[in-house]
């Protein structure tokens, strides 16, 4: 699926963990440098940030009126 | 790789599981404590057996279990980690465990110094617990509904504990304080501004995750735990300077509220993606229709308070609430922590060489949904013993122990099997090249 953000999108709302965390690291690998990729997610995924910042990605969340979060990567 | 980054900060097994393990132990206690009494528990709330009985369940179950899942989920849901996760379960556990035995043992045997050290143990357990929280949360901003309930549910935790420990001080002292008044306030407190508010941040994050639904929709969840908290603040004041009209008024926001999101809950869950109802989906629906009824039986009394002199209606809004609601919503949610929490512990010990074994092997789904069986059959019981307490008092309180005990029985299977498969790793791990 693709976004008007970016066309690298993990869509983890209705996947059991730790499927979205395992699909974000997967699709992060496949990306170049300053690429950008989002995920879907019902909830924050602070275990994620985490190992985001201590990779050196940066991250910026938005919160949906349907209640997704909209967490945009950097790599 | 992925299993051992997601792993990081997460506290030992051992620290949630005490408090997992235990609180079912006290749920069961009241079961035995309903089956010695018998139909006398069910004569008036205010009875020394039955205040007893009611602790067992809110503090010895529910407070129990929820701050032991706090400490593991606060880095999870909030990243908030608590400095030395282990210390703090191991003082915590032990302030609560032999606070709730005096606070009860004070309760039923109406011994005012066991329950002055063990509400003043309680108090103490809790003011530990909130210090420690309060340092990991308070510097985390409320990035998500989730975090902004969680602080607000340990507001109300702060008001639940000020008002037992003040209304044990009263008892203890002779202080002329309104009892009755205060007693609805502070469970008011403990059912609305601490357990409702943290199911529904801790709902907002696991109901998607667990039962695979749609997420709850972002504005009301804002708003929720302020809507709570607001209404129980309006009701305090009116205790406060003498003004029922503003208590009923805050009562009904309280219900209203409460509604919404049960009832919010429910049509989530009808539009969950896993095909089959597990035992958390059905335990959950068990907690949604008990809390929808006694929110109604909240709402109505609101409106007309000479409701509550009817027989039987506070006993039963009481059982509702406390376990038909909170209990199944916890005992579900036990059922899918537990068996994660070991699946992850496995992962991380087989080092990406050797893959943890299915969550269902280390609990099947068939004896978490006989168990649940049995615990519908006990609050039904319990239900019934309100209007037929010769006949049912008895069997109710020894189903409701069987129940309990059978919650405990499954986990500690669970923790059997993971020692088991944890042994089972060691050794294959010693093995490879």
């Amino acid at each position: 699926m693709s976004h008007a953000k970016t066309p690298h999108v993990v869509d983890a709302r209705f996947l059991e963990p730790p499927e979205p965390f395992a699909q974000t690291m997967e699709m992060l690998d496949t990306l170049q440098a300053g690429e950008q990729m989002l995920l879907l997610l019902y909830r924050e995924p602070h275990p994620l940030y985490r190992v985001l910042l201590q990779n050196g990605h940066a991250y910026a969340t938005e919160l949906l009126p349907d209640g997704t979060f909209e967490i945009l990567i950097t790599r | 790789m992925q299993a051992l980054l997601s792993f990081e900060n997460a506290p030992p097994f051992a620290a949630p599981l005490r408090f997992f393990l235990t609180g079912p132990l006290f749920a069961a206690l009241a079961g035995v404590l309903l089956l010695v009494e018998g139909p006398a528990l069910f004569v008036s709330r205010w009875l020394p057996a039955t205040l007893a009985a009611t602790h067992l369940l809110t503090v010895g179950f529910m407070l129990q279990i929820m701050l032991g899942a706090l400490i593991q989920v606060l880095p999870v849901v909030a990243g908030a980690n608590l400095a030395r996760p282990l210390r703090v379960a191991s003082v915590l556990h032990v302030g609560l465990t032999a606070g709730t035995l005096l606070l009860v043992a004070g309760f039923l045997w109406s011994q005012p110094l066991s329950l002055a050290v063990g509400g003043g143990l309680l108090g103490l357990s809790v003011t530990y617990f909130l210090v420690v929280t309060a340092r990991a949360l308070l510097g985390v901003p409320s990035t998500s509904p989730t975090i902004r309930g969680l602080k607000l549910s340990m507001a109300g935790l702060l008001a639940v504990v000020v008002l037992g420990v003040a209304m044990v001080l009263a008892l203890g002292q002779g202080w002329a304080l309104p009892l009755a008044a205060l007693t609805d306030l502070h469970a008011a407190w403990g059912l609305g501004g601490w357990a409702g508010t943290l199911l529904a941040a801790m709902g907002y994050v696991v109901v998607p995750m667990f039962q695979l639904t749609p997420g709850y929709p972002a504005r009301p969840s804002w708003w929720f735990p302020v809507v709570i908290v607001a209404a129980l603040l309006s009701w305090s004041v009116a205790v406060a300077v003498d003004l029922p009209i503003l208590a009923r008024l805050g009562q009904a926001l309280l219900a209203v509220a409460g509604l919404a999101f049960a009832g919010l809950t429910w049509h989530l869950q009808g539009q969950r993606r896993r095909a089959r109802a597990d035992a958390t989906y059905r335990f959950w629906q068990i907690g949604l229709a008990a809390s929808l009824l006694a929110l109604l039986m909240l709402l109505a009394a609101a409106f007309s308070p000479e409701l509550t002199e009817l027989v039987g209606w506070t006993l039963v809004f009481g059982i509702l609430l406390i376990a038909g609601a909170f209990m199944p919503f916890i005992s579900g949610m036990l059922y899918k922590i537990v068996p994660f929490l070991a699946w992850l512990h496995l992962q991380n010990q087989g080092q990406a060489k050797i893959p943890a074994p299915n969550m269902n092997r280390i609990l099947a789904d068939t004896a978490m949904q006989k168990q649940r069986w049995l615990y519908a059959l006990a609050l039904a019981l319990l239900l019934g013993a309100v209007f037929y307490p010769a006949w049912l008092a008895r069997p109710a309180g020894l189903l409701f122990a069987l129940a309990n005990a059978g919650l405990c029985f499954n986990l500690f299977g669970a923790v059997r099997r993971y020692r088991h498969h944890a042994g089972e790793i060691r050794e294959k791990l010693a093995l490879a090249p």
